[in-house]
């Protein structure tokens, strides 16, 4: 519908971080995370990407999303792990979806489906999905029992990145929680703990990485760091979003700019019109503080964002309708970074891109 | 216990009511009903509908776009569609053939509409609204320029290919002095054109608050954006002191339930930590949904009439909920804000804990957020 809107997607950038994440991790597995429309990188075209650069898995968060990379023709072994209660995992079975299971309830559920394996989750500290510790013993048994019927191919948990001390904890606890199992006769092939931020920062977990690495933002060519880009982690950025200059306009000193006039300029200047606001996913706290590229010049937003548009001021620049705004992309290339508006609104870089409404029209190149 | 993840419900027969309510207010004034951003994310396509059922026969899509697919689907035929915010490329032809009716701020603009309607041939005009700029230095000619510019729109509309349907302008709602100041703006522009022979047949500046707050700049036509959906934007002014319904509601599902001790830490990098025993409820929302990071300071959610605070940090698929020792079970109903009726947050009180405002609550529900549509289809 915002025609003029493009999200474009670099699919080589996408394969050359998947085979750099794979290189640094092997012989650990590498798990895909392409939930939340692949970080809004659009998750069809996402998934076909890492899978063609040979990624093992694909993640997604829940059935749905799933579902639909399934009816798109992926195949690459698929985990999904936020289940609705009373979910029948039916879909899963049929879809060859293997679902990570938090309790019993999810593990009869997807045993009398007959989905083709599960995954077992922990919480080993996070509090949100998984099993507790004091769950384990009888959630374990049940497992094991069944395991002839459903094997238990997968544990995992996930970390809080709260400190390397936390985050030793739970792998602490995690190990504990896989010979627990292991003393019921079940080992399962991929034991896995770390996401992005632990694998490249924290690689040990037990010796190794696991045996496979969940990789959600780096896979993007983003860093989970904040004291270190996605170039330094060897990683491309994947993701631009840009708009042409619709209206320029010079306006004289003192006159205010946008809703509520919160930008009034010092000096006679030429503001820029751009069509993008936050019906797009662009957060309105950014307002007054983002900038954005044309060409090789960086530009202040001004004024308030707009549910459709916001204001950049040119200066005396000679920028016209047609221009092409850079809001963030690939930082080598002059633009601003998706961690650079993060910093902006006060954000995360992951909110930055998984915001993105999936109605923009995307451009896989 | 069954249940679902996400979801934004909305309430059609509010929808309506509060259109037909809106439209006998300002009546005979016409009111048109902007749908931009897929009506602020709620589904276009069956807002529309709504609406012309409520007697909304003006809509406005931002963009021309959104226009152009309601036209092919023949949604609304009887109805015009409005949009003005046009691309550099802008399909000019496309908007003469479908009658959808722009808002042009540029000679430049205006002239491509007309040829446009001149190379469709006899019989086809560009429905063309003339924008002033009042203040808000968005789109809009400036009043410097507009003599020349509404000169030039009298001579293609006497040359038969362009009809001047309007006249409007945006205004900042800075402040009262300010918008006062843009609707003076705006009267001395209508001087002028009519002036220059100019006669448009709508007339229009004001959107939500200030249609229902200052009659004397009604003029024709005013832009219902937030009010039809139940959201007054202005300060200190709910839905109810204007006779309006929220018609959004936006929910989830307990997905889990776990009883943490003194002490723990919860979500990504402990920010919240347990000062007591306590019992935690998970609810499938996060910021991909658009339940903003913000919510952690101070949101709330309600079960069952009461309400819990969110804990830990917001993540992009789910949040926590504190419960204390209130008895919450898998499957349990979790709603982030709503009409306000069942003890719930008002998505304007919600706004106002994460730093935003009702529109960009809207706006931002992400599409893995099921809509499910009540009040009956019109």
């Amino acid at each position: 519908m915002t025609q003029d809107i493009r999200v474009t997607v670099d699919t080589a950038a996408l394969r050359h971080n998947a085979e750099t994440l794979r290189a640094a991790v092997a012989p650990a597995a590498v798990m895909a995370v392409v939930k939340a429309n692949a970080y809004g990188h659009g998750a069809v075209e996402s998934a076909r990407a890492f899978a063609a650069a040979g990624v093992d898995w694909l993640g997604v968060a829940d059935l749905d999303e799933a579902v639909e990379l399934r009816e798109a023709g992926v195949t690459t072994p698929l985990l999904a792990w936020l289940h609705a209660p009373g979910e029948t995992f039916e879909r899963a079975a049929a879809h060859d979806v293997t679902p990570a299971v938090s309790d019993l309830v999810q593990l009869e559920a997807a045993a009398a489906a007959g989905v083709r394996a599960v995954h077992l989750c922990v919480d080993t500290g996070l509090s949100r999905n998984g099993a507790v510790a004091g769950e384990w013993p009888e959630f374990f048994a049940r497992a094991a029992e069944l395991s002839g019927r459903v094997p238990v191919e997968g544990i995992m948990t996930h970390l809080s990145n709260a400190s390397p001390e936390e985050d030793g904890a739970q792998v602490a606890a995690f190990l504990s929680a896989v010979e627990m199992l292991g003393r019921l006769g079940v080992e399962p092939r991929l034991r896995h703990v770390a996401a992005s931020a632990a694998a490249l920062h924290f690689t040990d977990v037990g010796g190794s990485p696991g045996d496979m690495v969940r990789f959600g933002l780096a896979m993007y060519g983003l860093s989970p760091f904040a004291d270190r880009t996605g170039a330094q982690l060897g990683l491309r950025p994947a993701l631009t979003l840009r708009a042409p200059v619709t209206t320029v306009k010079r306006v004289p000193a003192g006159e205010g700019v946008s809703y509520g006039y919160v930008f009034r300029p010092e000096r006679d200047t030429t503001i820029a019109v751009v069509p993008v606001g936050y019906s797009d996913g662009v957060d309105r706290a950014a307002s007054d503080r983002a900038s954005v590229t044309i060409g090789q010049r960086t530009y202040r937003v001004r004024g308030r964002i707009a549910m459709n548009a916001l204001v950049i001021d040119v200066g005396d620049d000679p920028v016209e309708v047609g221009d092409d705004v850079v809001l963030f992309g690939d930082p080598a290339l002059g633009h601003q970074g998706a961690a650079d508006w993060a910093r902006a609104f006060g954000g995360i870089t992951y909110e930055v891109v998984a915001s993105l409404a999936a109605r923009l029209p995307r451009s896989w190149t | 216990m069954t249940g679902y993840l996400r979801r934004a419900t909305v309430d059609l027969a509010a929808y309506r009511a509060n259109l037909r309510s809106l439209i006998e207010r300002v009546a005979p004034v016409e009111v048109l009903a902007i749908v931009k951003a897929d009506a602020y994310s709620l589904g276009v396509d069956v807002i529309v509908p709504e609406a012309l059922a409520a007697g909304i026969r003006w809509f406005g899509t931002v963009e021309p776009e959104p226009a152009f697919r309601l036209r092919r689907e023949g949604v609304g035929d009887e109805a015009s569609y409005f949009a003005w915010q046009l691309g550099p490329d802008e399909d000019y032809a496309a908007a003469v053939e479908l009658r959808v009716d722009l808002g042009v701020s540029t000679l430049e603009q205006l002239e491509a509409f007309a040829d446009a309607a001149r190379a469709a041939g006899p019989g086809h005009e560009a429905l063309v609204h003339l924008t002033i700029d009042t203040g808000l230095h968005r789109e809009g000619c400036l009043p410097a320029d507009w003599a020349a510019f509404v000169t030039r729109a009298v001579e293609l509309r006497d040359e038969g290919v362009v009809r001047l349907r309007g006249c409007f302008s945006h205004v900042s709602e800075t402040s009262e002095a300010d918008d006062h100041a843009a609707s003076l703006v705006f009267r001395r522009a209508l001087d002028d054109a009519e002036a220059l022979g100019a006669t448009f047949e709508k007339r229009h500046m004001s959107s939500s608050s200030a249609a229902l707050e200052h009659p004397e700049r009604r003029f024709d036509m005013v832009r219902m954006g937030s009010n039809g959906y139940g959201n007054p934007v202005t300060e200190g002014v709910t839905a109810a002191d204007r006779g309006l319904r929220p018609v959004l509601t936006l929910s989830g599902c307990v997905v889990r339930v776990k009883r943490i001790a003194a002490g723990t830490g919860v979500s990504y990098d402990y920010t919240w930590r347990a000062e007591r025993d306590t019992t935690l409820a998970l609810v499938p929302l996060g910021y991909a949904d658009g339940v903003s990071r913000r919510a952690q300071h101070g949101a709330e959610v309600t079960i069952d009439g009461r309400r819990h605070p969110i804990v830990g940090r917001v993540a992009m698929d789910q949040f926590l909920v504190d419960v204390g020792d209130h008895d919450v079970a898998v499957g349990d109903e979790v709603l982030l804000f709503g009409p306000g009726d069942r003890g719930e947050l008002t998505i304007g009180e919600w706004a106002d804990v994460t730093g935003s405002v009702p529109e960009e609550v809207s706006c931002r529900i992400g599409a893995r957020v099921e809509r499910v549509y009540t009040g009956g289809r019109a």
